[in-house]
């Protein structure tokens, strides 16, 4: 009985000793790390919804400007939104310019009559606020024409530089 | 056979009480101890999942993170960008009004090119000292470079060109200030 209690009593210190007290060792260790990563991940997420926030509220402050960057220019209806303030607007054929800081920049010549040079002022306000990204480009020249008064500049359209068939889209459009 | 004793014999059995204390004393101990040890592997395990998992969440938000500051970068960018051709067009319509209000009403223009640094203005003026002294002198006061030219009329007027440019260099500390 005595040898059967000594055998259990030294199996058990074994048992204690080599397997239970070094895999309570990992289990604490593996607790921290897991508390270390839970921490990191935490960091991480406050780090990304803050990231988020601030890219949601730019995308909505600046609605405009990244839907005018995406839209494709529209000849015909650039004409129909800005008649109102020419008595002939035409529009030359739209060719794909040097790229301004990564944008793809896309030429039209422009050539109209206005009755005077506020149509021109109001033209300008209305090209700030038309659904492209639109820069209107030196030489402009003004010429009397009997009591009117002829136009032509250059416009600069800008797009996001996507593709390189952007150009062959435009000219499939014109 | 005889009789000694009136009591009958027990049958002896291996598993004494003492024994029986002992082995239940040991069996309840190691289940205790064994039942710690698989409680500890299951832990483990569970550990090490949830910590895989926490990192493939952390590698993808960190990847998403990346992807949010490029599109934040390209909407300033686009911001800047329209910032800057909004301005340029308040400029030139700022230009063209200011070009219009230089001339008096005693000239009249019969062309005007606006260039990137320059100014050409063709019309026509009752005498040359009107456009030197009407014209002129505010383009002079704008243009580095100014030249005139002067031809007759049928009605006795003057038509004449005015080309007015800008020093390059001047344009250029202009557009940095």
């Amino acid at each position: 009985m005595i040898i059967i209690s000594v055998f259990l009593l030294f199996f058990i210190l074994l048992f204690s000793f080599l397997i239970l007290i070094p895999e309570g060792k990992d289990y604490r260790e593996k607790r921290l790390e897991l508390k270390k990563a839970r921490v990191e991940y935490r960091q991480y997420q406050i780090y990304h919804d803050e990231i988020m926030e601030n890219f949601k509220d730019l995308q909505s402050k600046n609605r405009h400007s990244i839907t005018a960057f995406d839209a494709i220019f529209n000849p015909d209806r650039f004409q129909k939104q800005n008649k109102v303030y020419f008595s002939t607007l035409t529009l030359s054929k739209i060719k794909r310019g040097k790229d301004d800081d990564g944008f793809a920049v896309y030429e039209v010549n422009t050539s109209s009559h206005i009755s005077s040079p506020k149509n021109f002022y109001d033209f300008l306000d209305a090209v700030n606020k038309s659904d492209w990204i639109i820069g209107v480009n030196f030489p402009i020249d003004f010429q009397r024409d009997g009591e009117m008064i002829h136009s032509s500049f250059t416009m600069k359209v800008y797009a996001n530089n996507r593709d390189k068939n952007r150009t062959k889209d435009f000219s499939k459009k014109r | 056979m005889t009789r000694y004793s009136y009591k009958k014999p027990r049958t002896k059995s291996p598993f004494t009480p003492e024994l029986q204390l002992i082995v239940s004393f040991f069996g309840v101990t190691i289940l205790m101890l064994s039942l710690t040890y698989l409680f500890l592997v299951y832990k483990d395990k569970q550990f090490i999942n949830e910590k895989n998992a926490m990192v493939k969440e952390k590698l993808f938000l960190a990847h998403e993170t990346a992807n949010i500051d490029k599109k934040i970068a390209y909407i300033q960018k686009q911001k800047l960008t329209a910032e800057k051709v909004l301005t340029q067009n308040m400029v030139l319509k700022d230009s063209i009004a200011n070009l219009f209000d230089l001339v008096p009403e005693r000239i009249t223009l019969s062309k005007a090119k606006l260039l990137k640094n320059g100014l050409v203005l063709q019309g026509i003026t009752p005498t040359k000292d009107v456009y030197n002294f009407m014209l002129q002198a505010p383009l002079r006061s704008i243009f580095q470079k100014t030249y005139s030219s002067f031809y007759p009329a049928s009605n006795g007027w003057l038509y004449f060109v005015s080309k007015n440019y800008m020093d390059e260099e001047n344009e250029g500390l202009d557009s940095e200030n």
